[in-house]
C-alpha cells in the first residue's frame, strides 16, 4: 500500500483539500439537518399544542361527566374537519387511564386501558422526531377547572416530515459530493499550478544522469519571491557542489603525486642501486672486450638491470598517467603496485606478504585508476604504521560479494582520527592528511565497503568492491 | 341551480310579505329527529309553514326530546313536532295536529343496526356489547329496543355492557359506523333517508332487526289550544303543505309525502311497548 507521504505534493494537497471539504460538508450537513429537525419539531409542537389546547377546552366538561358520546362526537367532528391532515388518532382517557372515547374506537375501544398506547408517547413540550417512524405519539394531561381530569393521547402523521428529512439529506449528500468534487478538482489544478516550479526544481535536482543541473535564469519565477529565492539558493548550491567536486578531483590528482612523491626516494634507490652494477658491467665490457664470455655475461647483467629500470619507469609513468580514467583493471596493475611499493618496504626493512589471486575477466569491470589509488594509499599507510622492520601484507582475492583487497600491517592500529577519516563522512580537521578520506570517497564511488579490524598485533583494512556494479 | 334550491328561493320571496307584516310569530318546537342538514330543512319548513299560515314561524330546537316536550307543556312553544312516545307520555295534555306520511303511510319502524362487518343477527346476539340509543324519550331510538328487552325479561343497562345516548338518530348511525358502539337503535325513517343522502355513512352499518310499523312522530299542541285561531291556521298550513310549491320543497327535503290529520290508534303499538317496559 502506498503511504500518504509517498504521494506527490501536487496530489496530496488537493486530497487534503478534498478531505477537509468532506469534513466541512459533513459538519454543515449536520447543522442543516439539526436545524431542519428543530424547525420540524417546533412546527409539530405548535400543532400538537394547538390541538391539545383546543380539545381541552372543548372536552373538559364532557370528560368531567365521562360523556362518551360528547367526547366521541367532538373527536369525530375534529377528525372530519382535519381530514387528510396530520392527526391520525386521538384518544381521551379518564384519570384512571380508561378510554372514554377515541377518534377511532376500533383502535381504542371505550373502557379499554390507554396504557398500551402510551408506549413511546412523548410530552407535547418535548416532542422529538427520531428515526424513520411515520407516526409520533403525543401525551398531554387534560386540565379542566384547574384539575387534571384525564389524558389526551394523539398520534400524528409525520411521514411527510420524515420524507422531507430524507430528501434534504439526499440533496445535501449529492450537493456536498458535487461541491467537494469541484473544489477538489479546482484545488488540484490550482495547487498543481502553484507547485509547478517545485516540480521543475525537483526535475532539475534528479536528472537522469544523476547530476543536478542549474535552473536557467529565465525559468526562475518572477514575482514569487519565496520560490525565486529557493531557485537562486538552489543554483548557488549547484555551483558550490560543482566547485567541491572540482576541488575533490584536484585533490585526488594531487594525492596521486603525493603518494608517488613519498615513493620517489625509494624509487631513486631502486634506480640508483643497479646503476653501480650496470656501470661496472660497462667497464668490464670495455676492459674485456676481447673475451666474449665475459662480455656476454656483462651484457646479460646490463640487460637485466636495464629491463628492471624500464619496468620501474613504466610503472611510475603508468601510476601518473592522466588519461587512465575509464581503463579496466588488469592483473598487471597489481604487479605495477608491487613494483612501486616493494622498494619502500625494502627501504624500511619490512617484510611484504603479497598474495594476489584475481582473474582478468572479473577485474575488468572495475576502474584501474580508482583501485590502484585505493590499494597504493592503503599500502603506504600500512607501511608507515608498521614502521622500521615491521610487516605489511596485501591480499587480493575474489569472494561471492566481490573483489576483496585486504591490507594488513603490524603497527599499533589506526588512531581514532585516521579511523574517522577512513570509516565516516565526518568533516576533516584542518591540516590532516586526505589520503584515507580519498580512499573512502573512491570506495563509495565504486559502491564498495570498508571494514577495519584490529587483532592482537595486526591491523587489517579490508575493502570489498562489488563486481559488475552490484553492492556487496 | 337545482330544483330544490330554486323552490327554496321562491318560497323565501313569497313568504317575505308575511314576514314583513309584523304579526305575532307562531313558535314551533322541533326534536332533532332528522338529518344533519338541519339548517336547510329548517329554512324550507319555516318558509312553507309561514306561507301557509300567513304568519312568521319561529322554529325552536333543543338537544333532547325532554327539553322540547317541556317547552311545549309550559307554553314556551305553541306546537311541536314530537315523537310518538313523549306524546303518549303526556297524552292528557296534548292533542294531534297532524301526522306526516312517509312512503304512503303515517307509519315508520325502529331499526336495530350494527357495523357492516358485525356477525350478530338479532338483539339477543348483542348481549354484553356497547349500544347507542338516540334519546331516552325516543320511541324508535330507545323504547322499541327497551321493550324488546323487557319482553326478554332484560333491561338495557344490564343487557348491554355499556349503553349511551347520542341525542340524534344520525349520531346513532355515526356511533355504530365509527365503531364507538357495537349496535344502535335508530329511527328507520332517518336511516333510510341517510341511505339516500349519505350512503357512505349508512353503508358502514347494516340493519339486523326491524320493528313492526308504528305511528310516525306527529305534530302536536297543547290540548286546550286546539281550535284556537293560531292552531287552526297552523294545522291548515301543515295539512296543505303538499299542495304548495314551498310545502312540497320542504316535504321533498324531508323525504315525506305530506301530512294528514291522523288518529290516536296509529300509536297503539307504541302504547303497547310503553306498557311492556313499565311492566
Amino acid at each position: 500500500m502506498t503511504r500518504p507521504t509517498s504521494l506527490p505534493l501536487s496530489l496530496r494537497v488537493p486530497l487534503i483539500t478534498a478531505g477537509m471539504m468532506v469534513l466541512v460538508g459533513i459538519v454543515a450537513s449536520q447543522q442543516v439537518m439539526a436545524t431542519l429537525g428543530a424547525v420540524q419539531e417546533e412546527r409539530l409542537r405548535e400543532l400538537a399544542r394547538l390541538h391539545v389546547d383546543g380539545l381541552t377546552v372543548a372536552l373538559g366538561p364532557a370528560v368531567l361527566r365521562r360523556d362518551v358520546w360528547e367526547v366521541y362526537d367532538t373527536l369525530d367532528r375534529a377528525k372530519q374537519a382535519m381530514a387528510g391532515q396530520r392527526l391520525v388518532l386521538t384518544v381521551v382517557a379518564d384519570e384512571a387511564g380508561q378510554v372514554i372515547a377515541a377518534s377511532n374506537p376500533l383502535r381504542a375501544p371505550v373502557d379499554s386501558l390507554i396504557e398500551p398506547l402510551r408506549q413511546g408517547a412523548q410530552p407535547v413540550e418535548t416532542i422529538r422526531l427520531t428515526g424513520e417512524e411515520p407516526h409520533v405519539r403525543v401525551l398531554s394531561g387534560l386540565v379542566f377547572q384547574g384539575r387534571e381530569v384525564g389524558t389526551i393521547l394523539s398520534e400524528l402523521d409525520v411521514s411527510d416530515l420524515v420524507a422531507e428529512r430524507r430528501r434534504v439529506l439526499l440533496w445535501l449528500l449529492a450537493g456536498n459530493a458535487a461541491a467537494t468534487l469541484i473544489l477538489a478538482l479546482g484545488g488540484y489544478i490550482a495547487v498543481r499550478r502553484m507547485l509547478h516550479p517545485v516540480a521543475e526544481l525537483a526535475a532539475h535536482m534528479a536528472r537522469a544522469d544523476g547530476a543536478p543541473e542549474a535552473i536557467p535564469e529565465h525559468r526562475i519565477p518572477a514575482g514569487d519571491t519565496e520560490l525565486a529565492r529557493l531557485f537562486q539558493t538552489y543554483n548557488a548550491m549547484i555551483g558550490a557542489a560543482a566547485a567541491k567536486a572540482e576541488a575533490e578531483r584536484r585533490l585526488a590528482e594531487r594525492e596521486r603525486f603525493v603518494s608517488l612523491g613519498r615513493l620517489s626516494s625509494s624509487l631513486a634507490h631502486e634506480i640508483n642501486n643497479p646503476l653501480g652494477g650496470l656501470l661496472n658491467a660497462a667497464d668490464t665490457i670495455r676492459t674485456y672486450a676481447d673475451r666474449p664470455e665475459v662480455v656476454r655475461d656483462s651484457v646479460d647483467l646490463l640487460d637485466r638491470g636495464l629491463r628492471h629500470l624500464r619496468d620501474v619507469t613504466r610503472a611510475t609513468l603508468e601510476q601518473n598517467r592522466l588519461d587512465r580514467h575509464g581503463l579496466p583493471l588488469k592483473p598487471e596493475d597489481f604487479d605495477d603496485l608491487k613494483l612501486l611499493f616493494a622498494p619502500e618496504t625494502a627501504r624500511l626493512r619490512q617484510t611484504l606478504d603479497w598474495q594476489v589471486d584475481a582473474a582478468a575477466a572479473a577485474l575488468a569491470t572495475l576502474s584501474a585508476a580508482s583501485v590502484r589509488q585505493i590499494a597504493l594509499n592503503l599500502l603506504l599507510n600500512a607501511s608507515t604504521a608498521a614502521g622500521e622492520g615491521g610487516a605489511v601484507g596485501c591480499t587480493v582475492e575474489f569472494r561471492p560479494e566481490g573483489l576483496c583487497i585486504a591490507v594488513s600491517d603490524s603497527g599499533p592500529g589506526l588512531p581514532p582520527e585516521a579511523r574517522r577519516r577512513l570509516l565516516s563522512d565526518d568533516a576533516l580537521l584542518p591540516g590532516t592528511g586526505v589520503g584515507l578520506r580519498l580512499v573512502r570517497d573512491l570506495v563509495a564511488g565504486l559502491r564498495g565497503r570498508i571494514d577495519y579490524s584490529r587483532m592482537p598485533n595486526r591491523s587489517v583494512v579490508q575493502v570489498t568492491l562489488p563486481i559488475g556494479g552490484d553492492t556487496c | 341551480m337545482d330544483r330544490r334550491r330554486f323552490l327554496g328561493l321562491a318560497a323565501a320571496f313569497t313568504a317575505a310579505p308575511a314576514l314583513l307584516s309584523g304579526a305575532e310569530p307562531i313558535r314551533l318546537g322541533l326534536t332533532p329527529v332528522f338529518l344533519d342538514n338541519e339548517a336547510e330543512v329548517i329554512t324550507r319548513l319555516r318558509d312553507a309553514v309561514g306561507q301557509g299560515t300567513g304568519r312568521p314561524i319561529d322554529l325552536i330546537q333543543r338537544r333532547t326530546y325532554q327539553e322540547v316536550t317541556g317547552l311545549l307543556l309550559e307554553g314556551g312553544v305553541d306546537a311541536a313536532w314530537l315523537c310518538g312516545f313523549p306524546f303518549l307520555q303526556h297524552e292528557a295534555a296534548l292533542a294531534l295536529l297532524g301526522v306526516p306520511v312517509w312512503r304512503g303511510a303515517p307509519l315508520y319502524r325502529s331499526y336495530l343496526i350494527v357495523a357492516a362487518e358485525e356477525n350478530a343477527t338479532d338483539l339477543a346476539g348483542l348481549e354484553g356489547g356497547t349500544h347507542a340509543f338516540s334519546d331516552p324519550d325516543s320511541n324508535s331510538g330507545w323504547l322499541v329496543t327497551a321493550s324488546d328487552l323487557a319482553r326478554m325479561g332484560r333491561k338495557p343497562e344490564t343487557f348491554f355492557q355499556r349503553a349511551l345516548f347520542t341525542y340524534g338518530h344520525r349520531n346513532v348511525v355515526r356511533a355504530v359506523a365509527g365503531g364507538l358502539t357495537r349496535s344502535g337503535s335508530v329511527d328507520g325513517y332517518v336511516w333510510e333517508a341517510l341511505a339516500q343522502v349519505e350512503p357512505e355513512l349508512s353503508a358502514r352499518t347494516k340493519v339486523i332487526a326491524r320493528s313492526e310499523q308504528l305511528g310516525f312522530p306527529p305534530f302536536v299542541a297543547r290540548r286546550e289550544r286546539i281550535g284556537d285561531e293560531t292552531m287552526l291556521a297552523l294545522q291548515t298550513a301543515l295539512l296543505s303543505l303538499s299542495a304548495t310549491p314551498p310545502g312540497r320543497a320542504a316535504l321533498n327535503l324531508l323525504q315525506l309525502d305530506g301530512i294528514i290529520p291522523g288518529d290516536l290508534t296509529l300509536f297503539d303499538g307504541i302504547r303497547q311497548r310503553m306498557r311492556d317496559v313499565t311492566g
